[in-house]
């Protein structure tokens, strides 16, 4: 809509609170609405099959719902903190919302899809969005850069994936979820092509999601781009190529004969994104490359989840507790980066870690908000993080993967150390800090909110996971 | 008469002290609550039934019903000394603490606060998942509080010690997950409340060390013995202890310490039983050097407060000897030890605290004579190393007397090495003693002799430190006021340890799934 009186209105800009105000409460319908219509779907028994459209491509079920709520909801946060941030503000700023909204919808579809090929059609909607988003930034230099390497790998990677769903295609004749379902177990053990295709399209996901090897891209990248954007991709990217994933995943590709390989790749993977992300996140210095290997060691905790999940007689447990993670990590990194934007002032200028000193005293709330949001990354109870980490590591001893469970932790305990580092020196070092740009309410308001959220559902964490675990039910 | 209240309480006074206006307003209204809070942990005496091991003022809802997690809340014979330790120390230590802080004075209080409400909630969950979210949240206030009003090191200590804890306590978190699906398998629904834990049958296999019972064990072990410290797992105290603010090393020895020896006595002995029994040498030993290694080192130190610290690993080794006899004897010394070790220690800590703000040194070869220039100051010096050292009349004679009873009761040759450890206690306090009271007047005696300054103590401090004296003499003449309280309890855990229960007092449910059957 902002466009849209943009284009009438003589290529003349629109007022910026307008143009926030509007996707705004379009993003809070949708949440909304998302929201009641699973609340719906889980109060009724009658409903048994969750209805699909567009023949079969898209479906409605639990999942679907939950992630277009978390989707709609990091929307609102990302444009609220976009209005105020150097990057992002200023002229462009309702074209920037307008690809904002598509790339949402690109990843609802992602969210949604029941098929393939509308996996990939919603990964190109979101992931092309984005690629203009990244150079449309304020920011001179590493913002270009930043697009064309995500734009190069996300291409090759893309690439991959279709050639993965071409081969599961050629082999089983058809891209649909449903159908995969019933022909993948023997497929799987008896067809090499469709092995090689299942795995092409994994790698795919696993570039979107950076998992170790692919995930190189995601330092440089969410340093280069906009902090709004950052999180932007770091949540809501994550957030559906995971349940895009999930559903693949699901499929039960790991349950044929022969798939013990897989398995036991798919759990080296899992480990060693762990390893690497903590331990390279450890010897960063600038605030926002930190969260990124923050975000490659979440995804190494979540494909835990995801492995349990697809594993031979995988229970619903493993899946709810990819969901829930995923809305846990959504809100914690969400509210980081946050709090990195509030404190932007500079597009050109990085925010290191010793930059916070002495904010602590400046601003006590933001430097609290801070502080949860790391505690609860670093899993300490009782914030959002710590229930997240405890259903999955409860799914996958329940499965019997202790050492994935066990790496899980080895990892938690390393990656406190980075997390406490900007506490150090917000809290224990006397100097004075730099002085914040303005007063950015509307990111004041996003963070407080998304705070706000890590401490009340981790304490009341007991609803959330109900809804989930009957969510996610339609997918076995 | 709630739990939750006094658990939550303090909470409620750390966000009262966020709102309030100056540092004098904080420090005033901070003491006034915390006392407060002290009477209200004691009117649970009366009310404490002691003839019974049963847990008492139940309080218990669910939390996460998915999961089996409850908000549970009790007290019994093991928890209640503990809960009333922790309620003491505070307004002690906001006392003590009126001129050593003076910077950031309501971040204090605001964590000094949170501190004790997750110390409080620690030792009165009876859920295993509350009681881990606590155990890992008292890390966050005791981390900002060595790291802002700790010494020149204080960073890294405090990072030190929040991964060493935490990196235990996740083995435990592992473990509890484990225990859990257990009670899915065996009573059909999952449940993490400890009552319910303590019902399962958990394999063993004597000598296989990978059996469900051993490894479980271990889990829990290694987060416990990280806490206590146990040797070798000690490394974090003393780097802590000497950064730490006074305040913070008396509540850390005092109080958080005792959080790992009485995880062993709630969930180590109980649940694991027969792993206690097969393994429990690994951690005799690991206590008997911790005693010796704590106690020698201790000896060659020439700072007052690094002394203290490693008196703590020693001390503290005593306290897992007596657990680990496994007799009434020796886990009632244990018990005992754990209050005395938290009384004189923690005195110790702000003797030493007290002089180092006077003379911000403590260096023991500094100091020589001080005797004649702060009498005040050495007669609580010493009745204090009296106790450390436990001489007869004191709280710590009893407390290692007791442990000592029990471990020759089970196992005579340790004994002999654990007397070592308290020849060597008296030999380093006194040593000490020696070298800063006595003799020719030392350096700092000489300076502040020079420029007519008292070094001797003021009213406020001898306030601070009477109720610590008054309690160690109380403790050491009529030790059965406070066991005679525990008794039920502890006599419970040693007889009924291979099929323990704890039933809940007043509740007309009348369980009869205690059988753990196939042991």
């Amino acid at each position: 809509m902002p466009i849209l009186v943009k284009v009438i209105n003589n290529n003349k800009e629109p007022s910026s609170l307008f143009t926030t105000i509007i996707p705004v409460i379009g993003g809070g319908l949708s949440a909304f609405f998302s929201m009641a219509a699973s609340l719906y779907i889980l109060g009724d028994p009658e409903i048994k099959t969750s209805p699909l459209a567009f023949s079969g491509a898209l479906v409605m079920d639990g999942i679907s719902l939950w992630t277009s709520f978390i989707v709609a909801i990091i929307l609102c946060m990302i444009i609220l903190i976009s209005k105020e941030n150097p990057y992002t503000k200023g002229r462009q700023f309702s074209e920037y919302v307008f690809l904002l909204m598509n790339s949402a919808v690109g990843m609802m579809i992602v969210a949604w899809s029941n098929d393939l090929i509308m996996t990939f059609i919603g990964i190109e909607v979101m992931s092309l969005c984005l690629y203009i988003l990244i150079a449309l930034g304020n920011e001179t230099r590493n913002s270009k850069e930043a697009s064309i390497k995500y734009f190069i790998l996300g291409s090759f990677a893309s690439a991959i994936f279709l050639y993965g769903i071409a081969l599961i295609y050629g082999t089983l004749g058809t891209t649909y979820i449903h159908e995969i379902i019933q022909g993948a177990r023997d497929m799987i053990s008896i067809n090499r092509v469709f092995m090689l295709g299942s795995a092409m399209v994994v790698l795919g996901f696993a570039f979107k999601v950076s998992l170790f090897p692919f995930f190189s891209w995601t330092p440089d990248v969410y340093q280069g781009s906009g902090t709004p954007l950052t999180a932007f991709m770091a949540t809501g990217v994550k957030v559906v190529s995971f349940v895009a994933f999930l559903r693949f995943i699901t499929t039960n590709i790991l349950g044929g004969d022969h798939s013990e390989a897989f398995v036991t790749t798919l759990q080296w993977l899992a480990v060693i994104t762990i390893i690497v992300g903590n331990v390279a996140a450890i010897l960063q210095n600038d605030l926002k490359r930190i969260l990124a290997y923050s975000s490659v060691a979440h995804s190494g905790y979540i494909l835990i989840g995801l492995i349990v999940a697809g594993a031979d007689g995988g229970q619903s447990i493993g899946a709810s507790g990819v969901i829930f993670y995923l809305f846990a990590y959504a809100v914690m990194t969400l509210g980081a980066f946050g709090v990195v934007a509030v404190f932007e002032k500079d597009a050109d200028k990085p925010i290191m870690v010793d930059d916070l000193k002495g904010m602590a005293k400046a601003h006590p709330y933001m430097a609290l908000a801070f502080a949860i949001f790391m505690l609860s990354l670093a899993g300490i109870p009782p914030t959002l993080g710590f229930f997240g980490k405890f259903y999955l590591f409860a799914a996958a001893l329940a499965e019997g993967f202790f050492w994935l469970a066990l790496w899980g932790v080895i990892g938690s305990v390393i990656s406190v150390y980075y997390y406490l580092r900007p506490l150090v020196v917000m809290y224990m070092y006397d100097e004075e800090g730099m002085p914040m740009a303005d007063q950015r309410a509307a990111t004041r308001i996003a963070v407080t909110f998304m705070a706000f959220l890590v401490v009340v559902i981790g304490l009341a964490s007991e609803p959330f996971y109900t809804k989930i675990a009957a969510s996610v039910l339609s997918l076995y | 008469m709630s739990l939750s209240i006094l658990v939550f309480l303090p909470l409620l006074f750390a966000l009262l002290v966020w709102f309030m206006p100056n540092d004098r307003f904080v420090r005033n209204s901070s003491l006034v609550m915390a006392v407060f809070q002290f009477f209200h942990a004691l009117f649970f005496l009366p009310g404490f039934d002691s003839s019974t091991f049963a847990l008492q003022f139940v309080e218990r809802s669910m939390w996460v019903k998915t999961a089996g997690i409850e908000y549970f809340l009790a007290m019994d014979g093991i928890s209640i000394w503990l809960v009333i330790l922790t309620n003491l120390l505070v307004p002690i230590i906001i006392l003590g603490s009126w001129t050593s802080i003076d910077k950031k004075v309501k971040g204090f209080h605001i964590s000094l606060f949170v501190l004790q409400s997750t110390m409080l909630g620690t030792f009165l969950a009876m859920d295993a998942i509350l009681f881990y979210t606590f155990f890992e949240a008292s890390l966050i206030p005791m981390y900002f509080m060595v790291g802002i009003w700790g010494g020149k090191n204080r960073i890294y200590a405090s990072m030190k010690f929040f991964i060493y804890t935490m990196f235990g306590s996740l083995f435990m978190l592992l473990s509890i997950i484990a225990l859990m699906f257990m009670t899915e398998d065996q009573q059909g629904v999952m449940s993490s409340s400890i009552v319910e834990f303590y019902k399962l049958n958990i394999p063993f296999v004597a000598g296989e060390f990978l059996s469900t019972q051993t490894v479980l064990f271990f889990g829990f072990a290694i987060a416990f013995a990280i806490k206590v410290p146990l040797f070798p797992f000690h490394t974090w105290l003393p780097d802590a202890h000497v950064q730490a603010p006074t305040p913070g090393s008396v509540i850390l020895a005092g109080v958080m310490l005792k959080m790992g020896t009485y995880g062993f006595m709630r969930f180590s002995l109980p649940l694991f039983p027969a792993a206690t029994e097969y393994w429990g040498w690994i951690f005799l030993v690991l206590a008997v050097i911790g005693v010796i290694y704590g106690a020698l080192v201790a000896m060659v130190q020439p700072d007052m407060k690094k002394l203290v610290a490693y008196s703590s690993v020693s001390h503290m080794g005593f306290v897992i000897m007596g657990i680990f006899a496994m007799n009434v004897e020796g886990l009632t010394g244990g018990l005992y030890q754990m209050l005395n070790h938290g009384i004189s220690t923690g005195a110790l800590f702000l003797l030493v605290g007290m002089i180092y703000e006077r003379t911000h040194s403590r260096e023991i070869s500094d100091y020589g004579g001080l005797a004649p220039a702060a009498p005040i100051f050495t007669i609580f010096f010493i009745i204090v190393t009296m106790s450390s050292i436990a001489v007869p009349m004191t709280n710590g004679f009893v407390g290692e007397f007791l442990i000592m009873l029990g471990t020759f009761l089970a196992y005579k040759p340790f004994v002999i090495f654990a007397v070592l450890g308290v020849v060597f206690a008296a030999t380093y306090m006194l040593w000490m003693v020696k070298r800063v009271f006595f003799g020719p007047a030392g350096k700092i005696v000489n300076e502040f002799k020079a420029k007519g300054v008292s070094l001797d103590i003021n009213a406020r401090e001898c306030v601070v430190l009477t109720p610590l004296v008054l309690l160690i003499f109380w403790m050491g003449i009529f030790p059965n006021h406070f066991l005679d309280v525990s008794d039920a309890s502890i006599k419970h855990l040693v007889k009924n340890k291979n099929q323990y229960f704890l039933t809940i007092k007043d509740s007309k449910e009348k369980d009869t799934k205690y059988s753990k059957l196939g042991q």
